[in-house]
């Protein structure tokens, strides 16, 4: 069997083994894989900006968390019907749309050599901006109280919704796929790999780059909107820097610019975080997860700086670079 | 004839420091000027002030009769340049394919010839077509770079110092590969290495401190070595 073919078996088998699971586990269990699979999409969507165009967006959280929370407000404000539903989904991708214009015209606005801290510190200031906002209008938000609501029938059923998480994981990795093999998505590792080369060639920077921030997005919004149908909780956390923070962390454990990565990171973190928590029962100092967590990620950007996915990808390329090169490494023509 | 490329008397600054005080060129269809200089004279500068990098404070830069003062570097290039910076500018983490597939601007049926035709003038990179740019020699990037230059339909290709930091057998290729071009295309060459200036060159301009101060043909360059003492610092052989 070919590499190629070993690969699609091996997805085959995931794929059989993640539909059969949420019958042979646990409510909690099943409700931490559906949340895997919604921060994934949020870390993917990270990865856009991250590690396919270069972009530090301290900022994002405002793109999920006002998925979620756009979420709430309708189906409080309009009821769960399917066309309060379908007003909420375009409702959120509208609000990502035009945040995410408004962001990047002030974000990609400066092209020197401070362009990066720039960057992170505008998008870092809308951010904030949007937390604040939702903290200020309490009687629509309910602020850090969080706001709690019903979602539509049909999400209702819990083992419903972990196949819809499912779903949402697999559409939305091969759509991200499809956008940075496009050429389009091509111009965007360009830009990462050095803006000035691209404008060489001819590509208008700051357009493509707000392409990548209006894609992530929409991809960051349509998790948040799924991460409400799940947990049926927003609050103004969701909003925060730490929650940007906690899509980087979900990307650099996992390997910036390989999608995948995002996957295997928010998978890892998840269950690093609620495997620590858990053994709070034998000694109290694991209700400082973070301590431990800490320790963990140090570990991992010491020892693997290309993430899980990453340092796996490289491993595979040496090997395939040694066998057509017959272990010869000599390059000629210097 | 009217110049294809005329800059006129341009400043350009880059932060606080004045690098062109007053650099003076006209290039023709369908030959290859050299800017020759010692180090920091400002040749690279010229380059990328007709590029917009680093836009002219003062002076003209017209292509074809079209001004290209203020404007950003993406659109200038995209009036007909094919630049190709001192550090090849290629993109490491793509591969060959992929450097290539990004420089044609125009996906259409003509720009897919040509993109065989360079593969023909680069053999190199289609036995490298599927490998990162990172792993090519610094020759190959050099190859790669030209390349890219190569395959739209440019009006005019500014090429900087194409040997730099290459071995002589790699030059003696690069030499070739400006001599198949000199023909059927417009170049303007950044080069130090003198031999391979007069090798390709038409006519010359020597810049020294931002300045155009001489300008003539190559054959008469090659001829007076008083001159190349004086501007450009060679010994006489």
């Amino acid at each position: 069997m070919t590499a190629k073919r070993w690969l699609w078996a091996s997805y085959a088998v995931a794929l059989i083994l993640l539909l059969v699971l949420p019958h042979a586990i646990g409510v909690m269990t099943r409700e931490l894989i559906g949340r895997i699979f919604i921060l994934a999409v949020f870390g993917m969507s990270y990865d856009i900006l991250r590690g396919y165009t270069g972009i530090i967006n301290l900022g994002h959280a405002a793109f999920f968390g006002g998925g979620t929370y756009i979420a709430g407000i309708m189906f409080t404000r309009l009821g769960t019907s399917a066309s309060a539903s379908l007003l909420a989904v375009a409702l959120a991708w509208a609000f990502a749309v035009i945040l995410a214009l408004v962001m990047g015209q002030f974000a990609f606005r400066n092209t020197g050599a401070g362009g990066v801290l720039a960057c992170a510190m505008i998008t870092l200031a809308f951010g904030e901006i949007v937390r604040h906002t939702a903290e200020t209008f309490r009687q629509f938000t309910q602020g850090a109280d969080g706001l709690t609501f019903a979602v539509p029938v049909i999400f209702r059923d819990r083992i419903g919704m972990y196949y819809y998480a499912l779903l949402f994981l697999v559409v939305m990795t091969l759509l991200l796929r499809q956008f940075i093999n496009s050429p389009a998505g091509r111009v965007l590792q360009a830009i990462r790999d050095n803006e000035q080369r691209a404008r060489f060639l001819g590509y208008d920077v700051r357009k493509y780059k707000l392409l990548a921030l209006v894609t992530a997005a929409l991809a960051a919004s349509s998790a948040g909107f799924m991460f409400a149908l799940l947990t049926r909780f927003a609050n103004t956390d969701l909003l925060s820097v730490q929650n940007t923070l906690n899509a980087l962390l979900f990307t650099i454990v996992g390997g910036t610019g390989t999608l995948y990565g995002a996957i295997v990171g928010t998978a890892f973190v998840q269950l690093v975080q609620s495997y620590l928590l858990e053994l709070r029962g034998i000694h109290e100092i694991f209700a400082r997860w973070q301590i431990f967590f800490g320790a963990i990620y140090v570990l991992v950007v010491l020892y693997m700086p290309l993430g899980m996915v990453g340092a796996f990808l490289r491993i595979k390329g040496s090997l395939a670079y040694w066998r057509t090169s017959g272990g010869n490494h000599t390059r000629a023509g210097d | 004839m009217k110049p294809l490329l005329k800059v006129d008397d341009i400043s350009s600054f880059i932060g606080p420091f004045h690098i062109l005080q007053g650099v003076s060129l006209e290039v023709y269809p369908g030959e290859v000027v050299v800017i020759l200089g010692r180090n920091g004279a400002g040749k690279t500068t010229t380059l990328r002030s007709i590029v917009g990098q680093v836009p002219p404070s003062k002076g003209a830069i017209t292509l074809d009769g079209v001004s290209l003062v203020n404007m950003p570097t993406h659109i200038a290039v995209r009036q007909g340049i094919g630049y190709v910076p001192e550090d090849y500018g290629v993109f490491d983490l793509l591969t060959v394919e992929e450097n290539l597939a990004l420089a044609m601007r125009q996906r259409d049926k003509p720009t897919h010839n040509r993109h065989d035709e360079v593969l023909e003038i680069f053999p190199d990179l289609r036995i490298a077509f599927r490998r990162l740019a990172m792993t090519l020699s610094g020759g190959q990037r050099q190859m790669l770079s030209i390349a890219r230059a190569l395959l739209n339909e440019n009006k005019i290709i500014l090429i900087d110092e194409p040997s730099k930091g290459l071995a002589p057998i790699v030059i003696e290729r690069i030499q070739k590969v400006l001599l198949s071009l000199k023909k059927k295309s417009t170049i303007v060459l950044v080069e130090q290495n003198f031999a391979l200036a007069c090798a390709v060159g038409d006519r010359y301009y020597i810049i020294n401190d931002g300045r155009t101060v001489l300008n003539g043909s190559i054959d008469d360059l090659i001829d007076d070595t008083a001159l190349q003492q004086t501007h450009l610092g060679l010994m006489p052989a």
